[in-house]
């Protein structure tokens, strides 16, 4: 190993480009090999090169890597890598000094197995989870009747006419717009989500649906990727999800507002039956003709019997104050002297009127008498004291 | 008399009832209220009967309308 020597200078310590580089990569030489997990892009193999080369990507937060091979050992693995494939590598750390580059350098390169998908798929799972991507009361009721219906789906017919189809028998007027999408391989969650966010600027677009019919583990997987993931449960619209069969739950499905079990059942989930919907609003038409006879008929009933009082009023007004005036006659019948007749008492008239004093008389002055029943006419004889 | 709503009027007929019924009116102002009331009444009755031959005019219209 070649030591690594300063420049001589008094007061610095100085290192050449090379003895820098050197030195680094003598550094890096003591990391340990380890496995390192990424995406492959821009792999390079060229029959004329030593070594193939490939970029190793986080799909998580593009953070890359360099990494080389020789190629008889690459080509000994017999992987057959494309692009987007998702692999473990495992290597260590390197320095290409001439050019200060740093790199992995790979011993060997294992294609990710289902079983490394599915530990990574619970992995991603509960950690959205943890985040409440899922939770029900994240969950959007979908509209009653969508203005358009978005449709993101492969190019394969099977899939998009089951929605449709099955939606415009249950409504004619539906409309909907189709975004066709990659559905499987590398570039499909990307399409995927951007296609998701489209159809969100859309304003007339009022509801969403994913659709792709059944696959293998590995063609579901674009719709368990995080970043479709999140732009599904970011998506303002209302999602249905209709990927896969009955027994695939793709991540999306669970972020998304409304599972439907295949496209079909989307189809059936997105608009009402019209003859339904038709039945409904007859019924509402009748209760409201019935409604306002009802309201009518009250009011006409209410009239009617302030109608009666008012007739029987005056005769009542005029009943009470016939009473009040024969009591009042009762009265004064007792208030008038005649009873006091009946008890033997007399009135004695003159000419002047009612004789309450001797004074008014004189003996031989005429009187008349008046009894309880009929009077006499009299003379007076002597007057007394 | 015909600037008055049906509710108006209606309002009106419940306090000359309620005043006849009281027996604090007078005599002649007690005929005076009944020929009001009546009035009133023949208004509201009008009034009453109008819109229920609109309700059932569109009732008819509308089973008219119905498709199939």
């Amino acid at each position: 190993m070649a030591k690594v020597e300063a420049l001589p200078y008094d007061d610095k310590t100085v290192y050449s480009v090379g003895a820098f580089n050197r030195g680094v990569a003598q550094w890096l030489g003591r990391l340990p090999t380890v496995w390192v997990e990424g995406e492959v892009t821009e792999l390079r193999r060229h029959s004329r090169w030593a070594s193939v080369f490939l970029t190793l990507k986080d799909p998580t937060d593009g953070s890359c890597v360099g990494v080389t091979m020789p190629r008889g050992q690459f080509d000994g693995l017999r992987l057959d890598l494309v692009d987007g494939e998702r692999v473990h590598v495992y290597g260590r750390p390197e320095l290409f000094e001439k050019r200060g580059d740093f790199r992995l350098r790979a011993l060997t390169i294992e294609r990710f197995g289902i079983g490394a998908h599915l530990a990574a798929l619970e992995r991603l799972k509960a950690k959205l989870a943890a985040e409440g991507l899922f939770a029900t009361d994240r969950k959007r009721r979908l509209p009653l009747l969508p203005r358009r219906i978005g449709l993101v789906t492969g190019n394969d017919a099977a899939a998009k006419r089951d929605v449709v189809e099955t939606a415009l028998a249950r409504y004619p007027a539906a409309r909907f717009t189709v975004v066709e999408v990659a559905v499987q391989g590398p570039v499909a969650a990307g399409q995927i989500a951007a296609a998701v966010r489209r159809l969100d600027a859309d304003p007339e677009v009022d509801v969403i649906v994913l659709a792709r019919g059944g696959g293998s583990f590995e063609d579901l997987l674009p719709f368990s990727d995080e970043g479709l993931v999140r732009a599904v449960a970011d998506c303002p619209v209302p999602i249905v999800s209709a990927v896969g069969h009955e027994q695939d739950t793709p991540l999306c499905d669970l972020a998304a507002d409304v599972r439907a079990s295949t496209p079909t059942a989307a189809g059936r989930l997105v608009v009402p039956d019209l003859g339904d919907l038709l039945r409904r609003l007859d019924r509402s038409r009748a209760q409201l003709a019935r409604g306002a006879r009802r309201l009518l008929d009250r009011d006409v009933q209410k009239l009617d019997r302030l109608h009666e009082r008012l007739e029987r009023a005056p005769m009542l007004l005029v009943e009470r104050k016939r009473a009040r005036t024969e009591a009042l006659a009762g009265k004064l019948a007792t208030l008038s002297p005649k009873a006091t007749l009946r008890r033997g008492y007399a009135i004695v008239r003159t000419d002047a009127g009612v004789v309450a004093s001797r004074a008014a008389l004189a003996p031989g002055a005429h009187v008349d008498v008046e009894l309880a029943e009929g009077g006499f006419g009299a003379r007076v004889e002597d007057v007394h004291g | 008399m015909g600037e008055l709503t049906f509710e108006q009027a209606q309002v009106e007929l419940e306090q000359i009832v309620e005043r006849l019924e009281h027996g604090q009116a007078s005599l002649d102002e007690a005929l005076a209220l009944w020929q009001r009331g009546e009035q009133l009444y023949a208004l509201c009755r009008a009034r009453l009967d109008d819109a229920q031959g609109k309700v059932e005019e569109l009732a008819r219209r509308v089973e008219e309308a119905r498709p199939g």
